[in-house]
């Protein structure tokens, strides 16, 4: 059963199959993404960025990438947003300073440079050329851990060695972080 | 080939164009790092399905090399904002001139 399952995906036997799959996850991506940029309440923000986290989930599995997909729910939806909940939690609902926006009249110019993003992102996307199709993926197994290690510790070895000092890095910063915030508290 | 790659950019573009609206518009710190984990996310959109496109694993390590990244942007934005907004009243990115000239 498994195994017809994995055949069925890209073969076109189940050829509805990634389009519903697509529809399900990009309206939840851009309609909690919505929410993550226009609720008010910074809780009610952090658990909609929580929906567009595992909506994307759903777009790499639809991409036939399930180890990405996992380390995206277990690393983003599970420490992240949890991290995010926490410092609501502790910082309190407070509000913003009275009055505008300190860089106000400059705003015009992030709205023409977001405007023009949009615009050449747009027409390159409907200019591009569709490429080879996409070979059928079970003879190269592209999404699976090992592939994925193969090239992290082949190919890629560099990136993988400064992703290691990149979070040794942060949680030495982290660390410096809560001692000085300690410190001021009164505590060693 | 069910659904075209370029679907795919345009979710990635319209997931970007969300996140830096709000950057643009957002004063408070936290909401700004949501924003930026938003954009983040299209990034890993357009990145997996290149490597989708193209049945070549570099997208997803480059992927999860981005998600390390955001991970250590968090942590070390919330760490920041938490130092600096303790003592504050006010929750807003606006306060924060004590460099100006």
């Amino acid at each position: 059963m498994a195994s017809t399952t994995h055949r069925c995906w890209g073969t076109g036997r189940c050829r509805v199959g990634e389009q519903v799959l697509f529809a399900v996850a990009a309206i939840g991506t851009l309609g909690f993404g919505v929410g993550v940029v226009f609720f008010k309440d910074a809780f009610r923000a952090a658990v909609s960025l929580i929906g567009t986290l595992l909506s994307v989930a759903l777009l790499f599995i639809a991409l036939l990438a399930p180890f990405a997909a996992a380390i995206q729910v277990i690393v983003y939806a599970g420490a992240i947003v949890v991290m995010f909940l926490f410092v609501i939690a502790y910082l309190g609902d407070r509000g913003a300073l009275p009055g505008p926006d300190r860089l106000d009249r400059w705003q015009v110019f992030g709205w023409l440079g977001l405007i023009g993003l949009g615009m050449f992102g747009t027409v390159a996307i409907l200019d591009s050329t569709a490429g080879p199709a996409r070979p059928a993926p079970d003879t190269t197994d592209v999404g699976s851990p090992a592939s994925i290690g193969d090239a992290f510790l082949s190919s890629h070895l560099l990136a993988f060695e400064v992703t290691s000092l990149v979070l040794l890095v942060a949680a030495v910063g982290a660390v410096v972080l809560a001692k000085g915030a300690v410190q001021g508290e009164g505590g060693r | 080939m069910t659904v075209p790659i370029a679907a795919y950019l345009a979710l990635s573009l319209g997931l970007l164009v969300l996140g830096l609206i709000g950057v643009m518009r957002r004063r408070n710190p936290l909401m700004l790092l949501l924003s930026v984990e938003l954009m983040l996310n299209a990034g890993n959109v357009a990145l997996i399905g290149f490597s989708r496109q193209w049945d070549d694993p570099s997208g997803q390590v480059f992927a999860l090399v981005v998600m390390v990244v955001a991970a250590a942007e968090v942590v070390i934005g919330l760490g920041l904002t938490v130092a600096i907004f303790r003592n504050r009243t006010n929750l807003d990115v606006d306060e924060l001139s004590a460099m100006k000239g």
